[in-house]
């Protein structure tokens, strides 16, 4: 791997300290270091914008739903089919067609991830059942180091376990699924709602101390057991919670009173913004964003990511079964609707968030809201839950909105104010990102959320993803950010010109905890007597990368 | 995983999954004795058969003459490369690994590309891209469902342990006395019959199927209005109370049916959809998609992740356009919009109407008796072993859940390693050659 110099560049690596300060920096067998020999090659990044590749905490790019959804909405991609790149072939890198749309083929995925400068994503929700899909997808996803959150909130034989307080084997288990499924982190969805789904239960969502079925669990016990697993194992990455009653007016005292029932303990809370609605006179949405982040602003344990809705075409795709349900008989868009046993469920509808109507676009300024009232940007960081609230495409026009109040100003008057009365950002809010905080929600937050030491940041010894930014002579923030000059991932320049050069395989990032080996014993006659896959073809086995580091446990 | 008694010379490989149908049971104990299949304990007759006795031809032939792997890599080459309308065609029986190869061809090449899928289950995958489908993996249905309805298929035809493993037979969590837990309803439609151990049976005439699923929709919308009394409403009528008894209702449809029963309304898959995602306001409902084996699946899944598209895929462009109609291989062959084709897979399985126009065309033919299959005749022919008895790979049941691959004879060439091995020399010829 060649050693390499970014000379001149106005460098902005917040997690050390660095605050646009004109340096080089330095690029040897795919790692930051001090200094390199004077014949290296090097790339002039004078009046140019240096960062560390993005890292996306929160997106949906791999895994049998997504294939799911891809199926779905092939009429949006015959609008974006998008030819191979212009790269040589290597040996074990040819460069690929495919399609876009708001769920990407996986080549063009990785594509268009690395072309925005972003080296790192993980996908949000794997059922280990599949796990071996999300493998494979990630296999074909060039570029970028990609990892997955395991399903855990609804899963049948946890559920049996916190029911016999066990929370102890539910712990171990926890582990051993993690490592049986090649994830990275634990990962809940509408705790006990999707098995109440399951179950035909339609009753709304009781709080959360209302049992779910015959198992008396309750969704607070879920949250405890899981979040308490999530540290105790010493994982890189917390809990990362999707909270029950998603999208529905009010929601916010769901949320908080989530966060406060694991209070105290890391947990990281996924797009905020889907969860935070107040109900106003006749039950109709409107914001809950200041409450919200009041919350999350004064609780140093708490993080989030915000899930921004952007305008435009989506596709909705969540473990989140019964809320698809609702969705697809509100909207009379077509619907997927898949059961998985024992574990968790899967719903996809395709929507559109339009300016004029009144709920997209109150959950527009929810979202923007919270990320402008957030008081600690490491804390709550940027995401559109691609493609739920929009494709990770639009980043870089999210981005201008934070960073341009102007700009802002003028996109707000545009959309329905229906629903807006009493919003902050109706109010005004005058804060503009800095270049040094879109840093930070963008690599070094997200990084650091997720326990990633050598990504997010430019220090010495860090992964060489770097990103170097032109900036626009029109002062347009997203023209910036949706072209970067230079794209270096692991230490190979894969972006140049703003063309891709190099598209070479990315890592996967996942954890292997040890377990009290004991929990297999019953799992094998759990497995026997209510799965339909052997026990023993279960566990996607060994992978090419060698599991991320975790903690000694606590 | 070992279960025993065996003697010194007899291997037992546990856990193997059978690709013989979509079920992909993944609880097959493979004896093997002396390089040979000998048993597959707890497989199906159909099981049976797919397993055989493991044995297969290895040859590698150019022009009827026996060659080097090297050189029928090569001939393969030059004759896809030369091609002006290349046709990449998927058949059964090769892992996702091998599908992902013969898709990167297909995309270096600017070729047609399609799967047994076009000439299957091409009207369901259809009908759930226009309307999506309320669905639920295998072992959602042996643990919840407690009405079974068997629409126009007997699945221990084709899928023989469809009913013993996830349907009828077994007991869950929400059924657990097992066929006692569950009330099976068999519509018979036309020929097409239920099975024999039903609780109720419903007789449909053909022309009946798609109206009798449009009433029963109209039925558990339940929108209150006076409905017509006859034909089709009665017979929604008689079923429409059995389920709405049911908490978990599935319905069993075969997909794969329109091959063999080309008079079918084109409209039930459609209406199969819109009636079970109609009764989810009333309980619980999934449709169970019966599809083949050879991992046909799989290749819907990979085709959709790489191309974003499950069949009938057009690169001539440079990039993947979809086709369902008139892009399909037997719409291409027919039309002789063919000059050269590469099969991967076992060409023995392939639908006659495909192998038929094929023997007109240049043809390089990679997998399981590709030398003395029905295409052996033709230009490049390298013999592999089969996925899941020769190979190990993963594989896609028909519920899109993997499942590993273990294979137990070795000794034979894995269709994956040679595919990739041509991906290579047409990536380099393309490179050498811009385009």
């Amino acid at each position: 791997m060649s050693r390499m110099r970014i000379t001149g560049g106005t460098v902005y690596d917040p997690a050390n300290g660095v605050d646009g300060d004109v340096r080089d920096i330095c690029i040897d067998s795919g790692r930051i270091v001090a200094d390199v020999p004077a014949d290296s090659s090097k790339i002039d990044a004078r009046g140019m914008v240096v960062m560390a590749g993005g890292v996306d905490v929160h997106s949906h790019v791999a895994s049998g739903s997504v294939n799911l959804a891809r199926r779905l909405v092939a009429e949006e991609r015959s609008r974006d089919a998008v030819p191979a790149p212009d790269f040589a072939s290597s040996h074990d890198s040819v460069p690929r067609s495919g399609t876009g749309g708001t769920v990407p083929s996986t080549f063009t995925t990785g594509y268009r991830y690395a072309g925005l400068g972003y080296t790192t994503v993980f996908d949000a929700a794997v059922a280990p059942l599949s796990a071996r899909l999300s493998h494979a997808e990630f296999d074909d996803t060039p570029i970028v180091d990609g990892g997955f959150f395991v399903l855990m909130g609804n899963d049948e034989y946890l559920l049996r376990l916190i029911g016999n307080d066990e929370r102890e084997r539910a712990r171990e288990y926890a582990a051993w699924l993690l490592g049986a499924a090649g994830g990275y982190a634990i990962k809940i969805v509408n705790p006990g709602g999707i098995e109440r789904w399951k179950q035909g239960d339609r009753r709304p969502f009781a709080g959360l101390d209302a049992p779910i079925g015959v198992s008396g669990v309750t969704p607070r016990a879920i949250l405890e057991t899981l979040v308490d697993a999530g540290n105790a194992l010493g994982l890189p990455h917390p809990a990362h919670i999707h909270c029950n009653n998603l999208g529905i007016a009010g929601n916010v005292e769901t949320t908080i009173e989530s966060m406060r029932a694991v209070v105290g303990r890391r947990a990281h809370f996924t797009h905020l913004q889907f969860h935070s609605y107040g109900a106003a006179k006749g039950g109709v949405r409107c914001s809950g964003a200041r409450e919200l982040i009041e919350y999350v602003n004064t609780h140093p344990e708490t993080s989030g990511d915000v899930g921004q809705v952007m305008f435009g075409n989506a596709t909705t795709l969540s473990a989140d079964g019964p809320v698809e349900y609702l969705l697809h008989k509100s909207t009379g868009r077509k619907w997927v609707n898949v059961d998985i046993e024992l574990e968790t469920g899967c719903g996809i509808v395709p929507f559109s968030y339009k300016e004029q109507a009144a709920v997209s676009a109150l959950q527009w300024v929810v979202g923007l809201e919270l990320f402008l009232l957030s008081a600690d940007p490491w804390r709550v960081v940027l995401s559109t839950d691609h493609p739920n609230g929009g494709s990770f495409m639009a980043y870089p026009e999210l981005i201008r909105l934070l960073m341009d109040r102007t700009y802002r100003a003028d996109r707000l008057k545009t959309v329905n104010q229906k629903l807006l009365d009493g919003s902050a950002l109706a109010d005004g809010i005058s804060r503009e990102y800095t270049l040094r905080e879109i840093a930070i929600v963008t690599r070094a937050g997200p990084a650091r959320l997720l326990g990633l030491r050598d990504k997010g940041h430019l220090g010495v010894g860090a992964d060489a993803d770097v990103t170097v930014y032109m900036p626009d002579s029109g002062g347009d923030w997203s023209r910036m950010f949706s072209t970067p000059r230079y794209v270096v991932k692991g230490g190979t320049l894969v972006v140049e010109e703003g063309q891709l050069r190099q598209a070479p395989g990315g890592r996967r990032l996942h954890v292997r905890p040890g377990h009290d080996a004991g929990i297999e014993h019953g799992l094998k006659d759990f497995f026997d007597r209510f799965g339909t896959v052997s026990f023993e073809n279960y566990s996607v086995g060994a992978l090419r990368d060698a599991p991320c580091a975790v903690r000694d446990r606590s | 995983m070992t279960p025993g008694p065996f003697t010194a010379a007899e291997r037992v490989i546990g856990a193997v999954t059978c690709l013989g149908c979509g079920c992909a049971c993944d609880d097959i104990d493979v004896v093997v004795r002396g390089g040979a299949i000998t048993d597959a304990r707890n497989a199906c007759t159909l099981g049976l058969a797919w397993f055989g006795d493991g044995c297969l031809p290895a040859r590698v032939r150019v022009s009827g003459v026996d060659a080097t792997l090297e050189a029928a890599l090569g001939a393969a080459e030059r004759l896809l490369t030369r091609s002006t309308r290349p046709l990449v065609y998927l058949a059964p029986d090769l892992s996702c690994e091998a599908q992902r190869e013969g898709v990167a061809i297909a995309d270096v090449l600017r070729a047609a590309l399609d799967s047994t899928t076009s000439t299957g289950a091409m009207a369901s995958v259809l009908a759930a891209q226009e309307r999506g489908r309320a669905s639920a993996t295998l072992g959602q249905v042996k643990n919840f469902a407690d009405v079974l309805v068997f629409w126009g298929v007997d699945p221990s035809l084709r899928y023989p342990r469809y009913l013993s493993r996830y349907a009828v037979e077994p007991s869950g969590l929400r059924t657990s006395e097992g066929r006692r837990s569950r009330t099976v309803i068999a519509v018979d439609i036309g020929g097409s019959r239920g099975p024999a151990d039903a609780d109720l049976r419903i007789t449909l005439a053909g022309d009946d199927e798609v109206a009798t699923l449009t009433a029963l929709t109209a039925n558990v919308s339940a929108d209150g209005r006076r409905q017509p009394q006859d034909g089709p409403w009665a017979l929604a009528r008689e079923l429409t109370p059995a389920l709405l008894a049911g908490r978990y209702v599935t319905f069993v449809a075969d997909a794969e049916a329109e091959v063999r029963f080309p008079d079918r309304d084109p409209g039930r898959s459609a209406a199969l959809i819109a009636m079970t995602q109609a009764l989810n306001a009333r309980t619980r409902c999934a449709l169970s998609l019966l599809r083949a084996g050879g991992n046909c699946s799989g290749a819907d899944a990979v085709l959709t992740w790489q191309t974003g598209y499950p069949a009938a895929i057009d690169f001539a462009r440079g990039y993947p356009r979809y086709r369902p109609y008139d892009g399909t291989a037997l719409a291409r062959l027919t039309r002789s919009d063919v000059d050269a084709a590469l099969i991967l897979g076992s060409s023995g399985l392939m639908p006659a109407e495909i192998l038929a126009p094929l023997a007109q065309v240049p043809c390089a033919v990679i997998g399981p008796r590709a030398s003395d299959g029905p295409l052996a005749r033709c230009d490049v022919a390298i013999d592999t072993g089969v996925a899941g008895i020769h190979e190990g790979g993963t594989a896609i049941r028909m519920d899109d859940v993997p499942l590993p691959l273990r294979p137990s004879v070795d000794g034979f060439a894995a269709a994956a390693d040679v595919a990739r091995g041509l991906r290579q020399l047409v990536a380099n010829a393309r490179r050498a050659v811009p385009r």
